[in-house]
């Protein structure tokens, strides 16, 4: 014990070492109370020890390297959750929204029809229409259209913005600058709307009171061409004028839709 | 446990000694071959949705932005298909609403792919710098205004020829502008690939308007 403390002191705290390779020369001298006078004087669990100890180097990497994969693979799957919250999601989210494709999916028909069309919602959120779409290229109309061309427009993925006509011009500004520029919207005044403004995309629908209600965006962000049921239809080559009688193609009934 | 019975054989051996190292060794390999396995799959499957660009990413704001310029390219070109007289105006009609619409499609399938819907939440043109301006009516550089389009649909003949090749020179600048811009500013090689043909086959067109609007008749 004291033939190792001063050998110790005079080359600084390499003490450890030199303790560490004294055992096999003096098994019972340094350290025998603790660990190494039971087992260290017997030859075939000598290796045992030693295979041991070497083992501890893999278990440490393995630790390591599993701890690593925890994270990264949490890391990516909190990623993958966070960045993966479907548009439908989204647009639950939204306060006030109605969902027509989970209460009443039946409606949402989309033959082609010529004439005029009832629908069960004011403004319509789907149904059959008209061959021909609105067009809505981020078109602002001054007037009403026909709800048979504007539901067209958002079978093919198109957010109508629809307001009560009489709405002040300011908040009119409002909604128009959501549109302009931008396709696959459109928006055009409703005679005797019941609220101020309604916001509709194929099977939803959201009415508010106020152009600078937020949820307008949320509403946009979400549906806009997500809520689309034919993939990369577009919005251009459609009726641009205004007026709430269906125009319609040719003489008979169309196909497709 | 394994290793006190495979310490055991040997004694009985005596010369080979490495045989029972080998025991644990294998177990150990094949663990670590499994978690290998296992990290580099699972590392495998989130890297591209990790390293895939973010909503208010240089990439996604270019395809949102362009995907719209392109729209109004397509809404034009349809305009004059329809009613075009000259076959060469005609021609370069359809090229520029299949080819850009076909780009469309290109541009929202990489949305879909970077899990990122086709409406982000920054402004138009946010992702290029120094773009504040750039936006006329919530237009972008070289689109057209509502009301010339409304002069392109009415106008008929040379007229309406003449005022197409105009407004579509307009827009390849400034969908050359952006589609530059994001050759600079992205490393993605799918982006820089798309937009480096805009830049270079919007300039051949816009040579190609240059010619046909000399050999338009007059008036």
């Amino acid at each position: 014990m004291s033939i190792s403390t001063q050998g110790g002191p005079e080359r600084r705290p390499s003490v450890v070492k030199p303790a560490a390779g004294a055992k096999p020369t003096s098994p019972g001298g340094g350290k025998p109370s603790r660990s190494g006078g039971g087992k260290g004087p017997r030859k075939p669990i000598t290796p045992v020890k030693v295979a041991q100890q070497r083992s501890w180097g893999p278990i440490l990497m393995f630790v390591a390297v599993g701890a690593l994969a925890v994270g990264i693979i949490g890391y990516g799957a909190f990623a993958v959750i966070k960045g993966s919250e479907s548009w439908e999601d989204r647009a639950a989210g939204i306060d006030g929204i109605t969902n027509y494709r989970e209460t009443d999916p039946g409606m949402l028909t989309a033959n082609h029809k010529t004439g005029p069309q009832t629908y069960k919602t004011t403004p319509p959120v789907g149904g059959d229409h008209n061959a021909a779409w609105q067009n809505c290229m981020g078109d602002v109309y001054d007037a009403p259209i026909a709800n048979e061309h504007a539901v067209h427009s958002m079978e093919h993925g198109a957010v109508w913005i629809t307001y009560k006509t009489g709405l002040p011009q300011d908040q009119i500004d409002t909604l128009a600058s959501k549109v302009r520029g931008n396709e696959f919207m459109l928006m055009s005044p409703i005679d005797g709307l019941s609220n101020n403004i309604s916001v509709q995309a194929w099977g939803y629908q959201l009415k508010v009171d106020t152009a600078d209600d937020d949820r307008i965006d949320s509403f946009i962000r979400a549906l806009r061409i997500n809520a689309t049921q034919e993939p990369n239809a577009g919005c251009s080559s459609g009726v641009t004028a205004t007026g709430t009688t269906p125009r319609d193609l040719g003489n008979g009934t169309q196909q497709g839709s | 446990m394994s290793s006190a019975t495979t310490s055991s054989e040997p004694s009985t051996d005596g010369s080979e000694e490495p045989a029972p190292r080998r025991g644990p060794g294998t177990l150990w390999l094949a663990l670590a071959i499994v978690v290998g396995l296992t990290l580099g799959y699972a590392a495998g499957l989130l890297t591209p949705t990790v390293t895939a660009p973010g909503d208010d990413s240089v990439e996604a704001g270019f395809v949102r932005d362009m995907s719209t310029h392109h729209a109004q390219a397509v809404e034009m070109a349809m305009i004059m298909h329809t009613k075009a007289q000259d076959d060469q105006v005609a021609s370069l009609a359809a090229d520029i609403a299949i080819t850009q619409q076909g780009q469309i499609g290109t541009m929202s399938a990489w949305l879909r792919d970077w899990n990122l819907n086709p409406t982000g939440e920054q402004p138009r043109m946010a992702w290029m710098p120094n773009s504040q301006g750039s936006l006329t009516n919530g237009l972008m550089p070289g689109m057209a205004t509502p009301e010339q389009l409304t002069q392109l649909r009415s106008a008929t003949g040379v007229e309406a020829e003449r005022l197409f090749l105009d407004l579509m020179l307009t827009h390849h600048l400034g969908g050359i502008h952006m589609a530059e811009e994001v050759v600079d500013l992205s490393d993605n090689e799918d982006i820089d690939w798309l937009a480096g043909t805009m830049v270079a086959s919007q300039q051949r067109e816009i040579q190609a308007i240059q010619v046909i609007k000399t050999e338009l008749p007059a008036n």
